[in-house]
């Protein structure tokens, strides 16, 4: 096996329409962690997390030739069937939404940073300029992508008109944008 | 709904985070199929959440891979072990140590790249220049070739009388041919023979007509070979002379061959 083989997206994407074991492999190990800090952050359950984990690879593999390149990015799409399947079952095992992420901040920059798997991608120079975002920005950003709520929910939960949760989604994803140098 | 109102909306931030309704989301990628822009800005939210998620991995246990690839009945080898890294791009500042890499490759390839070019530049203009001296070569051999195939023509012609001019005082060694067709009445001479003439002055063929010199024409200092001239119809004699370039109405300068038909 040739180590540290790199795809670009779009080979990524062709080998795993045409059902190559290989890449699906590649795409785990680069994704599973990401995907799991999220549905962690929803479930607040490692086991539970992971079993959502891998039913959410599972659903990937599956439906791979649903993806459309047009609509989104590869990861944009595996996050939304992540967050979906995790959203169904803490619906069906009577879990309330909540927002996770603010209070457990500190335990999860604990993990060890072989959690974070990377040591190509710097997740600990991101965790390090992510301080730098206002709390509100990542309060609204946290919501959204790590709790799962809808944007009325946010609403509801903040206190705030709807249009004000879209333009502070918004600044808030380009505050982080400008960190990341996404422009 | 206009580009910029769409950008500044918030919309393309819910649709990638996967907030957006059913008609919101046909209407976003409705847009971004119809505006590169739009599809660029949702592409860079994408990046900056991907990145996000990225920096707030979990790393599962070991046993979710082992279980997953049994469940799916595949193979489970991957080229790569368990490394998080973003799929065509990684943020820019956030990875600097991977970037440095990255860009220092960029600069060893470019530079050698570069290098490579101008390489293959010299090359390429070698062999440019090769290919442009050996068509020169091969146009002035084919030129050469049909001046030959002419010289033997006019000599080998059946009606072609042959004068031989002789050297006078002034270049005992010199000798001229003319070659006269008769029939075509064109002269040719073969100058090969005589001195070569100084800058500033050129040789000029006279004919004898009636016992007076006819201008025969300048002799091309460039050719060596044999040139065709001027006809006379008729001569009694014909005679070479050194002029200055362009020659004389009237022989003035000296004569240097001469010879009777």
């Amino acid at each position: 096996m040739i180590a540290d083989k790199k795809y670009s997206e779009e080979e990524l994407v062709m080998l795993l329409k045409s059902k190559n074991e290989q890449a699906f492999a590649y795409l785990y190990d680069n994704y599973s962690a990401a995907i799991n800090g999220v549905i962690f952050r929803m479930v607040d359950n490692v086991e539970l997390a992971e079993d959502v984990l891998q039913e959410t690879f599972v659903k990937i593999w599956n439906n791979l030739s649903n993806y459309d390149p047009l609509k989104g990015r590869l990861f944009t799409w595996m996050i939304n069937i992540a967050k979906n399947l995790t959203i169904d079952t803490m619906r069906s095992k009577g879990f309330k939404k909540q927002q996770k992420v603010s209070q457990d901040e500190n335990a999860v920059v604990n993990l060890r940073d072989e959690n974070f798997g990377a040591d190509r991608f710097d997740a600990m120079g991101i965790r390090k300029q992510l301080a730098n975002l206002k709390p509100e920005q990542r309060t609204i950003i946290d919501m959204a992508y790590f709790s799962g709520y809808t944007q009325d929910e946010i609403s509801k939960e903040m206190q705030l008109p709807l249009g004000t949760v879209k333009t502070r989604m918004r600044s808030a994803i380009i505050e982080l944008r400008k960190m990341l140098q996404y422009e | 709904m206009e580009i910029n109102e769409i950008i500044s909306s918030g919309l393309l931030e819910l649709y990638v985070l996967g907030e957006t309704s059913a008609e919101e989301t046909l209407l976003v990628q409705t847009m971004a199929a119809e505006h590169p822009q739009i599809a660029d800005e949702i592409a860079a939210i994408e990046m900056a959440m991907e990145s996000y998620a990225q920096a707030h991995a979990i790393k599962p246990s070991t046993q979710v891979k082992e279980k997953l690839f049994a469940q799916l009945n595949i193979n489970s080898s991957s080229t790569n072990d368990a490394k998080v890294f973003s799929l065509a791009e990684t943020p820019k500042k956030s990875s600097i140590g991977y970037w440095k890499m990255a860009a220092a490759a960029a600069v060893v390839l470019f530079v050698g790249s570069a290098v490579f070019n101008g390489v293959m530049y010299n090359k390429y203009n070698t062999v440019s220049n090769n290919l442009a001296n050996v068509q020169n070569q091969l146009k002035q051999a084919s030129k050469d070739n049909d001046e030959m195939a002419s010289n033997i023509r006019v000599v080998q012609n059946k009606n072609t009388d042959y004068v031989k001019l002789a050297g006078l005082p002034a270049a005992p060694d010199a000798v001229a041919k003319i070659y006269w067709i008769k029939n075509t009445d064109e002269v040719y001479i073969d100058p090969s023979n005589l001195p070569t003439a100084p800058d500033g002055k050129q040789y000029q063929l006279w004919a004898i007509v009636d016992g007076k010199p006819v201008d025969g024409g300048m002799i091309d200092k460039s050719k060596t070979s044999i040139q065709k001239m001027r006809s006379f119809g008729k001569a009694e004699a014909f005679a070479v002379t050194l002029e200055p370039v362009g020659g004389n109405p009237t022989p003035k300068g000296d004569m240097y061959v001469m010879g009777k038909l």
